[in-house]
């Protein structure tokens, strides 16, 4: 059983399909889900908590249809939206507690709790104060601790790092994967910043125009994808690129002694050493690229032929 | 996660049934309600008449006291279905008050910082949520509505040297059924008005104006048009009339100008269906972050 599956699901909102034909099985312990602006994201989170009904098809979260059974699944799941939203008017404390107590936690295990999601998000000092007073990376933080106080099963993180400063994304990231490490909640982590979603996740659905571009566990896809590494030498470099050649290897030669070159598995890097070494070439620098999240992204865009907009790293 | 161990703990605990969370709803909403001073002066106001009432009663039923007072005659003091009228009439404006005030607290600070996506993300429903908020304003109006008057018809009942009550039923069972439906509608419309405007003070001011200026507009048109159908969009009127007619009690109004029943109850039903739109259509374009 997957934490997310979806089976040809398409949701219509004012006339307009906005998730068009979604299929798939989420098992990832921190899900992120990725695309441009515009691509669907928050209609498929709002979709699988249950305020938008499928057209047609199916989602499913712990095998619980979203629509059908959505205040179970809303029971065990935390929420942290995008944009503010909170009540200003209610002490930080007084307003987590409220929100456990809204999720099933009694009166007492509520205030318990949301002493301590206040606590280990980092707000224990400024609990008693008003939410509106709070600055925005706070807000961001406080919105975690509502989300985390009752202790879901699944976390479904909206843009977490919204309009922080680095230091309060830094910290941000930091909670999250401590919370992933635990071990006990999934994580479903939507943003268009690959680079939180490359640090916190291990699983990535990237939508494009409503539809799924990608869905990929990010570690494997890194792993089934050949090491890329760029060399500067200085010598014969022709003949050096020949001879690594001949190991096995897809080698380009560029001017100014730079070489590109696909290792294989059973290659290494000391084996370049020992050629260049034979042939009296010097490596000067090596560089040895993975793919990115980015590659990943980039290549799920370019399959209809686009380039992503808003996407920053 | 611990105060002193900063770090995760899963919640393994009991959890309450789903259907209770309503009441979460509803106690936090009265603690907001009450966590101004004006709420608890408007509070102490509400129950003047009825302390006023309870007096009288008392004086009505002590010959004694009456002489102590100046033996102040009778039939000013007769305890029937216009007294009670009286004190229903007293107390449901009092109560409109009241719910002008409460309603915007309960809902607009929820709006205000786009709380909804974050409550609703919750186990509750659209319709739970306001059964939450309505529960809230609900208990506090009754404390100044048909509590207070049938505490009184049951003093009366006991203080009463012939048996009073049981040949007067119709009026304890009549002041609980217009108390109620009275509750009902400044109840919705309170808080599908105040789920429109952003401001509270102006929630308030816009509830007493849609009860006041189609008033007025009624009014207007019965007074030009010689029609008693313009009474339709006067609510004061229109309360008068069921309230006389649910205690048994006859009107002032001549009968030419009495709107049947059935108009009445239509009308105030209306109101409390667009009420009810209103809400529903507010809360739904706020329930979710638009993406």
């Amino acid at each position: 059983m997957g934490t997310v599956e979806l089976d040809a699901l398409e949701v219509r909102l004012g006339g307009r399909t906005i998730l068009n034909g979604l299929s798939g099985v989420l098992r990832g312990q921190a899900i992120g889900l990725l695309g441009p602006n515009g691509a669907g994201k928050s209609t498929l989170i709002n979709t699988l908590l249950g305020f938008h009904r499928a057209s047609s098809g199916t989602a499913r979260i712990f095998d619980l249809d979203t629509y059908r059974d959505r205040a179970e699944i809303r029971s065990g799941i935390g929420y942290m939206p995008e944009g503010d939203s909170f009540i200003g008017n209610m002490s930080g404390v007084h307003f987590v507690r409220y929100m456990a107590e809204l999720a099933g936690l009694p009166s007492a295990e509520a205030l318990e709790r949301a002493h301590e999601a206040l606590f280990y998000v980092g707000l224990g000092e400024v609990r008693y104060r008003k939410v509106n007073s709070y600055s925005l990376g706070m807000k961001q933080l406080i919105k975690l601790a509502q989300a985390l106080a009752h202790g879901p099963r699944l976390l479904i993180l909206d843009e977490p790092t919204n309009g922080l400063d680095p230091i309060a994304r830094q910290r941000m990231i930091h909670l999250i994967q401590e919370i992933r490490k635990e071990g006990s909640v999934r994580l479903l982590i939507s943003s268009h910043l690959l680079r939180d979603i490359d640090e916190t996740c291990d699983e990535v659905l990237i939508l494009k125009s409503g539809r799924i571009a990608a869905l990929c566990n990010i570690e494997e896809e890194r792993r089934s994808n050949h090491s890329f590494m760029e060399l500067e030498t200085v010598g014969a470099t022709e003949k050096f690129s020949v001879s690594i050649r001949g190991l096995g290897c897809e080698c380009a030669s560029f001017s100014g002694g730079r070489i590109k070159l696909v290792l294989p598995e059973n290659i290494e890097a000391r084996d370049l050493y020992r050629i260049a070494s034979e042939q009296k070439v010097q490596i000067r620098r090596m560089h040895v690229r993975r793919d990115s999240l980015e590659d990943i992204f980039l290549r799920a865009m370019d399959t209809e032929g686009e380039r992503p907009a808003h996407v920053h790293l | 996660m611990s105060i002193y161990k900063h770090h995760y703990r899963v919640y393994t605990g009991r959890v309450t049934p789903i259907w209770t969370r309503i009441f979460a709803l509803a106690r936090y909403g009265l603690a907001e309600a009450w966590s101004t001073k004006i709420t608890t002066v408007l509070f102490v106001i509400c129950l003047i008449p009825p302390v006023g009432s309870l007096f009288t009663i008392y004086l009505s039923n002590n010959p004694a006291a009456r002489l102590l007072m100046g033996n102040v005659g009778t039939r000013v003091l007769a305890i029937d279905g216009s007294f009670f009228l009286r004190v229903l009439t007293i107390q449901s404006w009092l109560a409109m008050a009241l719910a002008s005030w409460i309603a915007p607290r309960l809902i607009t600070l929820d709006l205000v910082d786009n709380a909804l996506p974050i409550l609703l993300s919750h186990s509750i429903s659209r319709f739970g949520y306001v059964l939450g908020k309505y529960a809230a304003l609900f208990a506090t109006l009754s404390t100044v509505t048909w509590v207070p008057c049938l505490l009184l018809f049951a003093y009366q009942g006991y203080a009463s040297p012939v048996p009073w009550a049981a040949s007067n039923l119709r009026i304890g069972v009549g002041m609980l059924a217009g108390a109620l439906i009275w509750i009902a509608l400044i109840s919705l419309l309170g808080l599908a008005l105040s789920s429109w405007v952003k401001w509270r003070a102006v929630a308030t001011g816009i509830i007493f104006a849609v009860i006041l200026v189609p008033a007025g507009v009624g009014a207007i048109v019965t007074g030009v048009l010689h029609t008693k159908w313009g009474f339709l969009l006067n609510v004061p009127v229109m309360m008068s009339f069921l309230w006389e007619r649910l205690l048994g009690v006859h009107s002032r109004i001549d009968n030419a100008l009495q709107l049947p029943t059935r108009a009445i109850v239509t009308m105030l039903a209306l109101a409390c269906c667009l009420s009810m739109v209103m809400l529903n259509t507010r809360i739904r374009a706020r329930e979710v972050v638009r993406g």
